[in-house]
């Protein structure tokens, strides 16, 4: 009776694994019914529910020297949620200032309607997470997102309850130099209740057969996940559509074309 | 003691009781004064800080009426006009009003002031200074009973700085004479009785300028009476335009507009306290008290506040005024509390309460109007969000001031750093953005373009190598160049040129950092070693 018994729980313990991973968003109190799809299996499938949680934190780390791919993906991310209702983002007076600030043309770029961004600016820390948390709180905005460079696990706890309370999702962006990176020491683990952390880096735009940028590229790590699976992925963006894709590594002719040869276009 | 100023040698610019009544004039020389009088104190006038004086005492005085105008170098500087019509029967008539005004300026201020009512404020100001010395020429009252408008005016001076005198005006219906109250310093002149009470007052009454006076005088005009009885048409011609306007201003023809220290509010409330308030939360309770009487007046024109204006009086006479302006129009006590209570907060380290406030008022500075609804019964949920949205900003705004919260306007400009502003959110800033553009725009705009060493193969070409901060970027595709001309038509003042043309290119080096670069100057034709620039940065 041993061995079926052994087989047994091992059957359990997968059906019970996966009740779990299902139940357990719902222990934490995370309401939000629909989750933001990526629309891309791949990511999809990594995360709780198939989407980025709506009443949860979410972290964006990125890469040294690449704070502008970063804001890039979080604007991408904000993109993607529907509707008029205004977005506020809290800038504070460090904010992204040694990589200048975010540009209404830009963003419209990006397919993101300036008008409908709201820009918070303070002066001080403790501005900075009040104004995210009155913003959560009145439920007006679609999403609130924030810059922010320290972050200890009291606070992003009380931002994920803020965030869970009210079912909006929260953005932070980390433009953290000074942080210890996960290879050197880890001092990210414990150290936050954000529901997803992602890692941004740069990577070579797709382009067309001319040799001119089409997308954005970006490499994306999903470095924390809670109740989902960690990854990896090289994305690229279409301002166009909206949309997430996969890139297709040898598909870029300014890649796979030789060097030395001239890859763009001369215009004027 | 008098006040002294130079111009042609000391003069007397102000005088005391005393003083006037040992026979010295103003505008005399202080060497005439001297003779005439033996000792006499004086002091140097501070002009300034008199006027600065009597800005506070002005809107101490809103207390009694929402307009107070402080008189200014033409009237003498020394006064306030009080627009007292319709705000008199609070204080229980025209004549309690003027005794409570009288015993707080004495009491708070230690100001002995010369009040005058009177239909118009020129006629005010006359009575106010006039009055007294004229006292027995003008009518005295037949009888008890009525009373008309009025204006005050106070001369006086306190230990270190002179200050003013007040006259204010307003109106109520009867008919008599001037009623002198209080001892004779105060007097209230009823309607329609202007030119009775101006005739036999000095040609002085009716503020000209000096020069006027004397050619008045020298013609044998003592009174205003003299000119009264004569036609029109010689003193227009041979006196300045102010002769006539000054008597038709006294007389009520034509109206005479003051300049309130405040704007006057919309919808205004007040209340007095027996104990002074110290705490924020017992101002933030009567406020919000206040807020509630307002409300119902809102209610019933269908409007909501869209300028708020809390002023606290303080015991001492200091006034402290408190302004908040909201993003939609609102009734909603709550969230108006919450915003006054925010701003105190704010306020509350470099505020001191002193002695507290002996009264609040609460004013509604701008009101615009709001859509009809149910506000419990909510069915809308895109009104509700507009609204819970447009409380978020006024929250924020009052913690991180009114830069704290903008969003993105477009400008028509070529130019990127000018293409766009960031504008406080208001509701109906609804921005129109041009169609999307094909044209690139970086994510990120440097606030000033930075210089880069850049490594080109042609002159007019693309960057291959550029470094900037430090870094060295090897180039793997550049798009462009997308020229960009400086806006010629700017170069009107100051620069004398408008600058020269921009050729941005987009480009990535071999990391996959996207850059926004520009280089500046046309090359051989505006210049021969062109400077390169990094303006932005791409996702």
């Amino acid at each position: 009776m041993t061995q079926p018994t052994a087989q047994i729980v091992m059957r359990n313990r997968a059906a019970v694994a996966e009740e779990l991973r299902r139940l357990l968003p719902k222990m934490e109190g995370v309401r939000a019914a629909r989750p933001i799809p990526f629309g891309l299996a791949a990511i999809d499938r990594h995360l709780p529910q198939g989407g980025l949680a709506c009443g949860a934190l979410h972290e964006i780390v990125p890469e040294a020297g690449a704070t502008p791919a970063a804001f890039g993906f979080l604007v991408a991310l904000l993109v993607r949620l529907s509707g008029t209702n205004p977005l506020f983002l809290v800038l504070p007076a460090y904010g992204l200032r040694d990589y200048g600030r975010p540009y209404g043309h830009g963003l419209r770029a990006l397919g993101l309607d300036p008008s409908r961004l709201i820009l918070v600016e303070t002066a001080h820390r403790k501005d900075t997470l009040w104004a995210m948390e009155e913003a959560l709180r009145s439920r007006a905005p679609a999403a609130v997102a924030g810059i922010i460079d320290q972050l200890d696990l009291k606070t992003s706890q009380r931002l994920h309850l803020a965030a869970a309370d009210c079912g909006l999702p929260l953005f932070l962006l980390r433009p953290a130099p000074s942080l210890p990176s996960p290879a050197c020491g880890g001092g990210w683990e414990g150290g936050s209740a954000t529901a997803t952390r992602w890692r941004v880096g740069p990577a070579p735009a797709a382009r067309d057969r001319f040799g001119l940028i089409t997308r954005a590229r970006w490499r994306l790590s999903l470095e924390r996940c809670r109740n989902g699976r960690t990854g990896e992925w090289m994305v690229e963006y279409d301002h166009v559509a909206h949309r997430f894709s996969l890139a297709a590594a040898l598909a870029d002719p300014a890649v796979s074309r030789r060097a030395g040869e001239e890859p763009f276009r001369r215009a004027g | 003691m008098l006040a002294v100023t130079g111009s042609g040698g000391p003069r007397i610019a102000a005088l005391n009781e005393a003083a006037e009544a040992a026979g010295l004039i103003l505008g005399e020389p202080l060497a005439d004064a001297r003779a005439k009088a033996g000792e006499v104190q004086t002091r140097a006038i501070d002009s300034a800080a008199d006027d600065a004086a009597l800005r506070r005492l002005a809107l101490w005085a809103t207390r009694y009426t929402p307009t107070a105008s402080p008189w200014c170098e033409e009237n003498g500087a020394d006064g306030f006009f009080l627009d007292i019509e319709g705000a008199a029967h609070l204080f229980g008539g025209e004549e309690r009003l003027l005794a409570d005004l009288s015993l707080r300026l004495e009491k708070n201020f230690g100001l002995p002031a010369r009040l005058a009512i009177a239909d118009t404020p020129g006629m005010a100001w006359a009575l106010a200074h006039f009055a007294r010395a004229y006292a027995s020429f003008l009518p005295r009252p037949a009888e008890e009973g009525d009373h008309a408008q009025h204006g005050g005016g106070g001369k006086y001076e306190s230990s270190e700085q002179a200050m003013p005198p007040p006259p204010r005006f307003a109106r109520s219906p009867s008919p008599a004479s001037l009623r002198y109250v209080g001892a004779d310093k105060h007097v209230i002149l009823p309607p329609g009785q202007e030119a009775q009470a101006l005739a036999p007052l000095p040609v002085e009454a009716l503020r000209l300028s000096p020069d006027t006076c004397r050619t008045l005088r020298r013609l044998g005009f003592k009174t205003i009476g003299a000119l009264l009885d004569k036609p029109r048409a010689p003193f227009a011609a041979r006196f300045p335009a102010e002769l006539l306007r000054r008597i038709d201003q006294a007389l009520g023809r034509i109206e005479e507009p003051l300049i309130p220290i405040v704007a006057p509010p919309v919808y205004h409330t007040l209340r007095y306290l027996l104990e002074p308030l110290l705490t924020q939360e017992a101002i933030v309770a009567l406020a919000s008290r206040l807020m509630q009487t307002l409300a119902q007046v809102l209610t019933r024109d269908d409007v909501g506040a869209r300028g708020l204006r809390l002023s606290l009086y303080n015991v001492d006479g200091a006034v402290e005024t408190i302004d908040i302006a909201l993003t939609l129009p609102s009734r909603n006590v709550a969230h108006l509390m919450r915003l006054i209570d925010l701003k105190l907060e704010k306020l509350a380290a470099a505020e001191d309460a002193g002695f507290g406030f002996e009264a609040v008022g609460l004013a509604v500075t701008r009101a615009e109007r709001i859509a009809a609804r149910q506000d419990e019964l909510i069915a809308d949920d895109d009104a509700e969000r507009t609204e819970s949205c447009a409380q978020l900003v006024d929250k924020l705004r009052q913690r991180l001031g009114p830069h704290g919260v903008r969003g993105f306007a477009p400008v028509a400009s070529h130019l990127p750093e000018r293409a766009e502003m960031l504008q406080p959110v208001a509701a109906e800033t609804a921005a129109a953005w041009p169609e999307r553009e094909q044209k690139s725009r970086p994510l990120l705009l440097l606030p000033r373009a930075e210089p880069t060493e850049v490594m080109a193969l042609i002159p007019d070409g693309p960057p291959r190598r550029f470094r900037w901060r430090g870094v060295t970027y090897e180039v793997t595709g550049a798009q462009g160049p997308e020229r960009i001309a400086a806006e010629w038509w700017r170069q009107s003042n100051g620069h004398h040129s408008p600058g020269p043309t921009r050729d941005y290119y987009l480009v990535e080096d071999s990391g996959g950092h996207r850059f926004w670069l520009y280089r500046e100057g046309l090359y051989e034709r505006e210049t021969t070693a062109a400077r390169w620039f990094v303006h932005g940065l791409f996702a």
